[in-house]
């Protein structure tokens, strides 16, 4: 039963990893157009199917399939570069990944501290997925749990910045929560594609908007 | 007694610099402290860098950027996403990760200043971010502050007691303010301080090179 504790370990919000500043989009969005529970519940569901699934969940997959070979973890995490076309979520990606390493670094996770060395010496960006693959994979996850973990986390992450910008109480957030878990344990089941690609055109604009604003909560 | 790195397990990297962070209610002047203490701890040959925690624009780290103080590339922001003590508590782990990349921008770095965000009086510092911690109030936000013993008073190293020259201006009884600070801290350190005019800022300097410089 190590297995599922271990993923409920690190998609805990508890587990520091810098997660909290981010809303990676929904900061500007909220800003831009008004927002309920029902509009922020279809906004999440597009990121799961959208990007998640199809370019987060693949990068961490394929960084933990191949953690042992730091050269081809790094080859995924400039394919993330490659592929992140808004500057604000490749700037918050790396920022996170150094956050979750920082931590896994300093709690002796094997392969953590290599990978930071190799971020340090600016041969890698450092990106949040493949960061998670490549840590989980040395902390003991399996791959299924890792995927679970990263989808929740995301799926966790929006409803959380969602409460704090004010979109949704926090008991309704939970709700948003619980409606989206059918369709994340169902996004986690199916096979990951071989090359990451990703749409989710309104919040790399609500992004880049949110970058260039004065006041702000949120890093990206 | 200190610890010269807060990292403590096998793997983790070597720290080089000592982290001191200064925290506190917003408006008690952590950001003119720090204005302060940049020069004066450099004409005491201190490689020091800052990492600001905005709480919602990066005004902190601007005005030092801007100040001339300091090169604008020592001086990192952190934005808090909402939640300024969460930042330096709960999980500090972008704040260190701006620490080790400092680290790795300026060797031989041998201080970095965190300024938390401005909070109330429940925020402390975590130690795996911080080797030693500072909470700044100020007259000018009530003489009863100590007598609350909120968790900054109470756990920081040092308390600073900020804007002095205002206290007769608020009605407050500096001494008094001073001893009760004293008194619900155990003797622990109290300085008191004002920031626009210099004063106290070298003791502070003094209290920083000793606890965690090891210099006299």
């Amino acid at each position: 039963m190590i297995g599922p504790l271990l993923a409920m370990w690190q998609a805990d919000a508890a587990f520091p990893s810098g997660g909290f500043a981010f809303s990676n989009g929904l900061e500007g969005l909220a800003a831009s157009e008004p927002l309920d529970g029902e509009a922020l519940e279809r906004m999440i569901a597009g990121v799961l199917r959208r990007r998640w699934a199809t370019a987060d969940r693949v990068a961490m997959l394929h960084a933990f399939d191949r953690a042992s070979d730091l050269d081809a973890v790094a080859e995924i995490d400039a394919e993330v570069e490659a592929a992140t076309l808004c500057e604000p979520f490749r700037a918050g990606s790396r920022r996170n990944g150094a956050g979750l390493l920082a931590a896994h670094v300093r709690i002796a996770t094997p392969g953590a501290a290599d990978w930071q060395a190799r971020v340090r010496a600016g041969r890698a960006q450092g990106h949040l997925a493949p960061t998670q693959g490549l840590v989980w994979r040395g902390a003991g996850l399996d791959a299924e749990g890792a995927t679970l973990a990263s989808g929740y986390m995301v799926l966790s992450g929006f409803t959380t910045a969602a409460v704090r910008l004010g979109v949704v109480g926090a008991v309704a957030a939970q709700a948003v929560v619980r409606r989206l878990l059918p369709l994340l344990a169902e996004l986690a089941a199916a096979p990951a594609p071989d090359r990451i690609a990703s749409f989710a055109p309104r919040l790399d604009i609500a992004a880049a908007r949110h970058a260039r604003g004065e006041l702000r909560l949120f890093s990206n | 007694m200190l610890h010269p790195s807060p990292q403590t397990f096998a793997g983790a990297p070597k720290s080089t610099a000592a982290r001191i962070g200064i925290g506190g209610p917003v408006g008690s002047g952590k950001t003119a402290l720090i204005e302060r203490l940049i020069p004066v701890l450099r004409a005491r040959n201190v490689n020091l860098a800052v990492v600001t925690n905005d709480l919602v624009t990066k005004e902190d780290a601007e005005r030092l950027r801007r100040s001339g103080l300091i090169e604008p590339e020592r001086v990192l922001a952190v934005e808090a996403g909402a939640c300024p003590h969460t930042v330096i508590r709960e999980d500090p782990t972008l704040n260190m990760a701006a620490g080790d990349e400092l680290e790795a921008s300026f060797p031989g770095l041998e201080l970095i200043v965190f300024e938390s965000g401005g909070d109330n009086l429940a925020s402390t510092f975590s130690l795996d971010l911080v080797d030693w911690w500072i909470f700044v109030i100020d007259v000018a936000g009530g003489d009863d502050i100590p007598r609350k013993k909120g968790p900054g008073v109470l756990k920081s190293d040092l308390l600073v007691v900020n804007k002095i020259d205002l206290a007769p201006h608020v009605g407050v009884n500096l001494e008094r303010m001073l001893a009760e600070a004293s008194a619900v801290r155990n003797g622990r350190p109290v300085i008191a301080t004002n920031a626009r005019a210099g004063d106290g800022v070298e003791a502070l300097a003094d209290a920083i090179c000793r606890a965690v410089l090891f210099r006299e």
